[in-house]
């Protein structure tokens, strides 16, 4: 019998709220492999973002056009091409990383990392020189004075990891070719929702849901609380 | 060992625009100079040069004694420039005078006395707790003398200090930047035209169709006007 799209969205809160095992699992492994690949890309991107904004080289714009084309690249395309690299007879094969959750991190890394780079490199890019030079003028070494910096662009940083970590959890192309859908291991969110979906098991899937839109409504609004209620122009 | 500037052979360049190309400037501990010099002229630029903050296309600027830092081959430790409007850091005016104190690894009762010294001296006690970008134009000036103050530089670039500040402001400025001095502190101060501040300086430098000139008097100065 067909479900009514209410019938469908109460049974989904009240799976949410029975304590599902499986449901809880899902959830688990996708928080476990964004916040990994989150936090391993934080640092190094944010630190390419800073020197494209601070350091003149020559090429430096064909580098930032990349990291602009990266941004926009599908995440099946990343996960067909990481698939290739780890599958058993590509030059990876080796490492057996592939269906694992160390294999979905890297295709995750790979996805967040040009939005870090490129979100970043515009918040520096928002900061006035002036930073830079009153940092270093009061005795601030480089590192210190990027560290000022950063702390400067904080609210913008903030926005490019939420931005990154948005990308992550809720793509499907890459987390389905490298990951292997394995339920209890790397069955994450999104490739949870298109499969319970091609199953016609829309409950799961519109709980599932409700939990992305939660975690993106508590992420926006924590934001926005430590910003502040943000200045009219 | 008191404290001397020398330029030789400074040249700068923006593309193929040559901005200016100064021979020799000898400054010596205790100076006070005006920098004069129409809009446009370099008269930033040189003093960024000179505080390190910028590469000259070519000659050299020297500071002696060099107690220069081992990251860097140009910034020297007695040395701060201060932009024409003052970059505040987003943090309330203690975290801002304090910054400098901070990084110099000072122990913390001691930073917490030197700023409470360094807001009196500005008078700027009341705005303590305050967002530093709540300031106005004249108490975001002093609050840069201020944080330059409490690191006792012995040579002070001041990029326009009175633009765009009211008669009252200027005084106020005029005031510290006297006190300054008094305690003997080298102070180059910028400024396209003479005023409470500029008439403090006992040398008249002249930024004028690329090259510099040290001009005798005020009154001198006045004429280039």
């Amino acid at each position: 019998m067909e479900m009514s799209l209410l019938d469908t969205c109460i049974d989904a809160i009240r799976l949410l709220f029975s304590g599902n095992t499986e449901l809880w699992s899902i959830i688990w492994v996708s928080f476990c492999v964004s916040m990994t690949a989150i936090l391993i890309s934080a640092v190094p991107a944010i630190f390419v973002g800073f020197l494209l904004a601070m350091v003149d080289f020559p090429g430096r714009w064909m580098v930032i056009a990349l990291f602009n084309a990266l941004m926009a690249i599908p995440t099946v395309v990343v996960g067909l091409t990481l698939y290739l690299l780890l599958s058993r007879s590509g030059p990876f094969g080796e490492l057996h990383l592939l269906f694992s959750q160390p294999a979905m991190v890297i295709g995750q890394v790979l996805l967040c990392f040009p939005v870090l780079v490129c979100m970043s490199h515009a918040a520096f890019q928002g900061i006035d020189r002036r930073a830079w030079e009153t940092a270093r003028t009061l005795g601030a070494h480089c590192g210190r004075a990027a560290l000022t910096i950063a702390c400067e662009a904080r609210f913008s940083l903030l926005g490019a990891m939420l931005a990154g970590f948005s990308r992550i959890i809720s793509e499907v192309g890459c987390s389905m070719m490298v990951g292997g859908n394995i339920l209890g291991y790397t069955r994450n969110i999104p490739t949870a929702i298109a499969l319970e979906t091609s199953k016609g098991e829309f409950s799961q899937g519109v709980a599932l849901g409700l939990v992305l839109l939660m975690l993106a409504l508590v992420l926006n609004f924590t934001l926005a609380s430590v910003r502040g209620k943000g200045q009219l122009i | 060992m008191g404290l001397e500037l020398k330029i030789d052979n400074l040249v700068k360049r923006f593309g193929t625009r040559e901005i200016f190309r100064i021979e020799q400037l000898h400054v010596q501990e205790g100076q006070s100079l005006h920098l004069k010099g129409e809009n446009g002229v370099g008269k930033t630029t040189l003093m960024k040069i000179m505080a390190g903050l910028e590469k000259p296309c070519s000659g050299n600027v020297s500071v002696t004694p060099n107690h220069r830092r081992w990251w860097s081959d140009r910034l020297h430790p007695d040395v701060i420039y201060l932009h024409q409007t003052p970059y505040v850091f987003m943090s309330n005016v203690v975290d801002n005078v304090a910054y400098g104190l901070k990084l110099r690894k000072g122990n913390r009762h001691d930073v917490k006395n030197k700023v409470q010294q360094a807001l009196a001296w500005a008078r700027l006690e009341h705005l303590a707790e305050q967002p530093a970008y709540s300031l106005s134009g004249g108490e975001r000036q002093r609050l840069a003398l201020a944080r330059a103050w409490i690191l006792a530089p012995r040579l002070l670039f001041l990029d326009e200090p009175t633009a765009n500040l009211d008669r009252r402001s200027v005084s106020t400025v005029a005031e510290l930047v006297g006190q300054l001095l008094e305690q003997g502190t080298t102070i180059m101060v910028s400024s396209h035209q003479s005023n409470t501040v500029t008439e403090l300086c006992n040398r008249h430098l002249q930024l004028e169709d690329g090259a510099l000139h040290e001009v005798e008097s005020l009154t001198q100065v006045k004429r280039y006007a």
